[in-house]
């Protein structure tokens, strides 16, 4: 009898090791495999020259352009708007038909496809605000995108700081706005300057949303306003993977692409990373 | 002269009476105790009176609740400035995760103040009337959650004595502290109530014995007797409050 309960003990631990194990396999083998194959396209040249020879020469310094410019300007949207909602959510509110109602409107947005995304932006950003298909748009767009995110994260930063820390400040005679931005603000911002970045990072990587808001095939130049159009990593490795004259010759250039788009994703995180480690010792002890 | 009184005062939590009916009257520059069991709505009493039940979205406060003569528990109060002359210390030290001097400068920074020397010189003098100031003079930028469960509730009385109120509510300031520390805090409130008003709750009743003027005797929301603290733990009128202090209380 015992036996057989150290058995089924063994499995059940076994199946759960297994699981995890399986997680981080699938990771590795996509990396590997990118970077294996997108490895001989990186250079130097790779990374600030414009593509040549309808894209089977060159580099793709344009499309990592646009991609953080659209990106920056996602980031000035979706952050002071997701944070402010965020914050009012928090410690504002009064629970009633209205919240559920804000909250119940952000659970939705969350669930939205980004395709959907993308075809309201150019109802509303390209059309209807007469934006033109631009990196204004596409930020926008991008922007709606994220908020969910920025939001339900913020707030989540923002109900970790105790309430000690709200009633004291209030107790000394602060007001509402003042308990929060001195003794709320500062330690919830770790939480939601490493989830912002995570959101960003996502964003980046979107295609469906920027599809026809602004993103294109190709530029000669670099976008030089907001109203420009912009290339973008995402669009263009699917331009190169599925859509070019010459497949099999730009291949490792499609790679190459991939690769510097997964870098920068996981740059973005390894920062949010330090920045939550680094931020979080400041503010304990 | 009475700081604080209270005319038929009743809490609610929704449709739930925590406190009924209270009358009671706090004399200035004395400590007056509150004691009773747990659960009994001591804190939610003291938490009426500077007004941070407002924060419990279905508070409810009826009754008048007077400070200096006036009624403070209407709607056009300004509750910020009742903060301000009504200082609480909380039952869990709760010191900001900031520096000892920012600790106590911040009620000064939230008021305004930019003037260094002034905020300094304040800062020196709520510590040294904290019985602070020799422990903590050389480490003022260190951060304020290294120091003791003592000396942080210390470090709380100053923050508060730093804004110069006149009332200073305690809330079982001493139930998470060891004994030493415990009555270091005692013989502080003794050198404080030369200065200010002191209402303090606790279930310690020596605690209340050994420090207050007056006590009150609160169960389940009513103050069942209100007196000379000699009196009341020598000669109590009401029987309930002699089988509480003498411990026959189920």
């Amino acid at each position: 009898m015992m036996k057989f309960k150290r058995f089924k003990e063994i499995i059940g631990f076994g199946s759960l090791i297994l699981s995890a194990v399986i997680v981080v396999l699938i990771l590795g083998i996509m990396i590997f495999d990118i970077a294996a194959k997108g490895f001989e396209a990186i250079s130097l040249k790779f990374l600030i020259d414009f593509p040549r020879e309808g894209m089977t020469k060159g580099g793709i310094f344009p499309v990592i352009i646009g991609t953080i410019f659209v990106t920056i300007m996602t980031t000035l949207f979706s952050i002071p708007l997701g944070v402010s909602a965020a914050i009012y959510l928090s410690e504002y509110a009064k629970e009633g038909r209205f919240t559920r109602f804000v909250r119940a409107a952000i659970r939705n947005l969350a669930g939205i496809p980004s395709i959907v995304y993308g075809l309201f932006g150019v109802a509303i950003f390209v059309q209807g605000l007469n934006f033109g298909t631009s990196v204004l748009s596409s930020g926008l767009t991008l922007g709606l995108l994220t908020l969910p995110w920025i939001i339900a994260t913020s707030e989540e930063a923002l109900k970790t700081v105790p309430q000690d820390y709200r009633e004291g400040a209030l107790a000394l005679g602060a007001t509402k706005w003042q308990a929060i931005r001195s003794n709320v603000l500062p330690y919830a911002f770790p939480g939601i300057l490493t989830s912002s970045i995570l959101g960003l990072s996502r964003a980046a990587g979107e295609t469906a949303p920027i599809l026809f808001t602004g993103v294109v095939f190709y530029l000669p130049w670099l976008p030089g306003s907001v109203f420009d159009q912009f290339m973008a990593l995402p669009y263009h490795i699917y331009i190169l993977s599925t859509q070019h004259h010459a497949i099999d010759l730009v291949r490792p250039l499609a790679y190459g692409t991939t690769l510097v788009l997964i870098a920068i994703v996981f740059m973005l995180n390894l920062a949010a990373i330090i920045l939550r480690y680094q931020l979080g010792r400041k503010y304990k002890k | 002269m009475d700081k604080i009184v209270m005319k038929d005062l009743s809490l609610f939590y929704g449709e739930k009476k925590i406190i009924d009916n209270i009358n009671l009257n706090i004399p200035e520059k004395k400590i007056t105790a509150i004691i009773g069991p747990s659960g009994c709505g001591k804190t939610s009493l003291l938490r009426c009176i500077n007004r941070l039940n407002d924060l419990i979205p279905d508070a409810k406060i009826e009754g008048q609740l007077l400070f200096n003569e006036k009624d403070i528990n209407t709607d056009d109060v300004d509750v910020v400035e009742i903060r301000k002359k009504i200082g609480m210390i909380f039952q869990k030290p709760n010191p900001f995760p900031k520096s000892i001097f920012e600790n106590v400068a911040f009620g000064l920074r939230i008021e305004g103040i930019r003037d260094k020397r002034k905020i300094s010189e304040i800062v020196e003098k709520s510590l040294r009337d904290s019985d602070l100031w020799g422990e903590v003079k050389f480490q003022l930028n260190g951060s304020a959650l290294e120091l003791s469960g003592g000396q942080q509730q210390r470090l709380c009385i100053a923050r508060t004595l730093a804004i110069e109120p006149e009332v200073i509510l305690m809330d079982e300031p001493c139930s998470a502290l060891d004994p030493t520390s415990m009555l270091k805090i005692e013989e502080l409130m003794k050198e404080l109530k030369e200065q200010y008003t002191i209402l303090l709750v606790t279930h310690n009743m020596q605690q209340a014995s050994r420090v207050s003027d007056f006590t009150g005797f609160l169960y389940m929301g009513k103050i069942i007797e209100f007196g000379d603290t000699n009196q009341i733990f020598t000669r109590p009128k009401e029987k309930l409050t002699d089988d509480y202090i003498s411990g026959r209380f189920a």
